[in-house]
C-alpha cells in the first residue's frame, strides 16, 4: 500500500544503484545523477553519454535516523542497529547523492569528511534482497 | 484580473477524533464557515470547490473525494476537484480557488482541505508519511520526512552557526502560542530546556522538533471583491497569491539552507499585493519541523539567510513581538492535518484580521497585512498568500 518501489522499478535503476552510472550532458559537459531527460544544469541538453562515477566524495550534510522513526522498509535494520546515519554526499564529479553510511567513525560524523561508495544490501522486500550503494569513511 | 475577497472561513479543532471521518470533519468546518458569513449565504451561489487532501482518508477514497464531500453538505452539483501537493494541498486549493475567482469565471469559490490521519496504526501511517518526498532515492536511502529536514538543519548549523537551542526556541514559542487557541491540538506550554530533551527522531531533531499527526478540516469561502460587501462589512482581501515548485529531491537542489519554491512564491505574492516583508504585521508559516520556521524567515524576507535565528533570540516573532509568527501555535502545536493546513492558516488569518480571534488574549491588534505560507513536503512546492483587512 502507498509508496512502494516494485521489483521491476528497482531493476530499471540498476546502473545507478550498482555502478553509480551518471549521464554526461553533451551540451554542457556536466554529469547528471540520477539521470534526467533534460540536463538539470543547462536545462537544454537531452543527449547524454554514460560515465561511471568514482564513488569518491565528501559529506555535505548528515542525520542519524532513530530506530522508531525509520521507513517500513528499514524497520528491521533500525531495530537491530538502534539507529543509522544518512548522508548527503557531494561526489568529486559534482552531483550530490543521498545514502546510508556504513562504519561511521566513533568520534562522530563531520561535514566535509571524505567518504567512498561501497556495494551493500539495502533492504529486503517480497523475499528479494535489494542491493545498492552506501558510503563508508574513505 | 478580478480582485479576490474572503467572506467566510471555518475549521475544526485539530487533534485526534476517533468519532469523526473525513466527511464529518469536512462538514463541521463547512458549517462553521457558513455561520461566519455575516449576512448569510445562499449556498447555491458557490460555483466551484477545490479541496486539498493528501491521503484521501488514508486511502479509503483515493478517487473522486471532492464530489463525495460536497454531496455530504448539500452541494452535489458544484464543480468540485481534489487538489494534491502533499502538505501544501490546502494552500494549492486556496491558490486555485483564488485564480478561479480572479479569472472572472466564477464569482464564488470554495477552498478547503481535510485530512484524517489518526485512524491508521503508526506503522501504516509511516507508509503514508513517506509518500511526499522522492521515493526512489530519498526513501530508499532509509531517510524519513523528518530526516530530510534534519539534513537541512545540519547543513544550516554548519554554515551559519545555528545552535540546537534555536530549534527549541521555535518549539517553545509555538507551544506557548497554542495555549490560548481553542482550535489547537496541544495547548500546553513547554520550556526550551524540555524541548531540547525529547526522544531522538533524526539528529539533530527530537520529538519536540516535529509537528504531530492530526485529524482536521478547514474551509474558506472566496468571492469576487466587487460583491463582498453584500455578505459582510468585514471582508478580508486576498491581495497576493503565489505558488512555485522546486526539484522534489533534496540532492537535486543547489542549496539546503533555503527553499527556492518559497522564495519564488513569496516574490510573486508580494509583487501582486504591492507590499514587501516590512509591511507584514503577522504571519502563519509552515513549521512542519522547527528548522522549517527558521528557513521561512529567510525565504519570506523577514531576515537575511543565516541570520534568522537572531529573530528568535530577540523575541521578534513571539505573539507580543514586532512580527508575531504562528500565533496560532503553528503546525508544531496547533497541529498538522496535512491537506487542511493551508486553509486552516487562511481561516486563522481571516479571524485575526476581523478581530475575532475568540480568546481576547490571542487577538493581534492593529494588523493591516498578514501572510500565510504553506510548503509541500520538503519544499517541492510552496504557496504564499498576502491578506489585507477590509473594514479599514
Ligand atoms: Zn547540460
Amino acid at each position: 500500500m502507498s509508496a512502494h518501489i516494485s521489483i521491476p522499478m528497482y531493476q530499471r535503476a540498476v546502473p545507478q544503484r550498482y555502478r553509480l552510472t551518471g549521464k554526461l550532458c553533451k551540451s554542457c559537459g556536466k554529469i547528471n545523477f540520477p539521470p534526467k531527460a533534460v540536463c538539470k544544469y543547462c536545462l537544454q541538453g537531452a543527449s547524454f553519454e554514460d560515465v561511471r562515477l568514482s564513488g569518491r566524495g565528501a559529506v555535505y550534510s548528515y542525520t542519524v535516523i532513530a530506530g522508531g522513526g525509520a521507513p517500513p522498509e528499514f524497520e528491521t535494520e533500525a531495530r537491530c542497529k538502534g539507529s543509522y546515519p544518512v548522508l548527503i554526499v557531494e561526489l568529486e564529479e559534482g552531483p550530490r547523492v543521498i545514502t546510508q553510511m556504513v562504519n561511521p567513525p566513533e568520534e562522530g560524523i563531520a561535514i566535509g569528511m571524505s567518504v567512498q561508495a561501497v556495494f551493500r544490501k539495502i533492504y529486503e522486500e517480497e523475499g528479494v534482497i535489494r542491493y545498492g550503494f552506501k558510503f563508508s569513511p574513505a | 484580473m478580478e480582485n479576490v475577497a474572503i467572506i467566510g472561513a471555518g475549521q475544526t479543532k485539530y487533534g485526534d477524533f476517533p468519532g469523526m471521518g473525513v466527511k464529518e470533519l469536512f462538514a463541521e468546518a463547512y458549517l462553521e464557515m457558513l455561520q461566519s458569513v455575516d449576512r448569510g449565504l445562499e449556498q447555491q451561489r458557490i460555483g466551484a470547490a477545490y479541496i486539498g487532501s493528501l491521503s484521501a482518508g488514508s486511502g479509503f477514497q483515493l478517487g473522486q473525494l471532492a464530489p463525495l464531500l460536497m454531496g455530504h453538505v448539500g452541494l452535489p452539483h458544484v464543480n468540485a476537484v481534489r487538489i494534491e501537493n502533499a502538505c501544501a494541498s490546502g494552500g494549492y486549493a486556496l491558490y486555485n480557488a483564488a485564480c478561479a475567482v480572479a479569472s472572472g469565471k466564477f464569482d464564488m469559490v470554495l477552498a478547503a482541505g481535510v485530512e484524517k490521519m489518526r485512524d491508521v496504526s503508526s506503522n501504516k501511517g509511516r507508509y503514508w508519511l513517506g509518500v511526499s518526498g522522492d521515493t526512489e532515492y530519498e526513501r530508499l536511502a532509509g531517510s524519513t520526512f523528518a530526516g530530510i529536514y534534519a539534513l537541512m538543519a545540519s547543513r544550516y548549523m554548519h554554515e551559519y552557526g545555528l545552535k540546537r537551542e534555536h530549534l527549541s526556541m521555535v518549539a517553545a514559542k509555538n507551544h506557548c502560542h497554542a495555549v490560548a487557541n481553542p482550535k489547537a491540538q496541544f495547548r500546553k506550554e513547554i520550556t526550551i530546556e524540555q524541548a531540547m530533551q525529547g526522544v531522538p527522531v533524526a539528529h539533530p531533531f527530537n520529538v519536540w522538533d516535529c509537528s504531530p499527526t492530526s485529524d482536521g478540516a478547514a474551509v474558506v469561502l472566496l468571492c469576487n471583491a466587487k460583491i463582498a460587501k453584500e455578505f459582510t462589512n468585514k471582508p478580508v482581501y486576498l491581495k497576493g497569491f503565489g505558488a512555485a515548485s522546486d526539484y522534489l529531491a533534496i540532492h537535486d537542489r543547489d542549496s539546503m539552507t533555503r527553499l527556492l519554491a518559497t522564495r519564488r512564491a513569496a516574490t510573486e505574492a508580494y509583487k501582486q499585493a504591492g507590499v514587501g516583508p516590512e509591511d507584514i504585521n503577522f504571519a502563519e508559516v509552515h513549521d512542519c519541523f522547527t528548522i522549517a520556521e527558521i528557513l521561512a524567515y529567510g525565504d519570506l524576507g523577514f531576515a537575511e539567510e543565516g541570520l534568522a535565528q537572531y529573530l528568535l533570540e530577540e523575541g521578534f516573532t513571539r505573539a507580543d513581538g514586532k512580527l508575531p509568527v504562528n500565533a496560532s501555535g503553528g503546525l508544531k502545536a496547533k497541529g498538522h492535518p496535512i491537506g487542511a493546513t493551508g486553509c486552516g492558516m487562511a481561516s486563522e488569518v481571516f479571524k485575526q484580521l476581523r478581530d475575532e480571534a475568540q480568546e481576547p488574549s490571542r487577538q493581534i491588534k492593529n494588523a493591516r497585512y498578514a501572510l500565510s505560507h504553506n510548503v509541500g513536503g520538503s519544499g517541492g512546492t510552496a504557496a504564499v498568500f498576502i491578506y489585507q483587512r477590509g473594514d479599514a
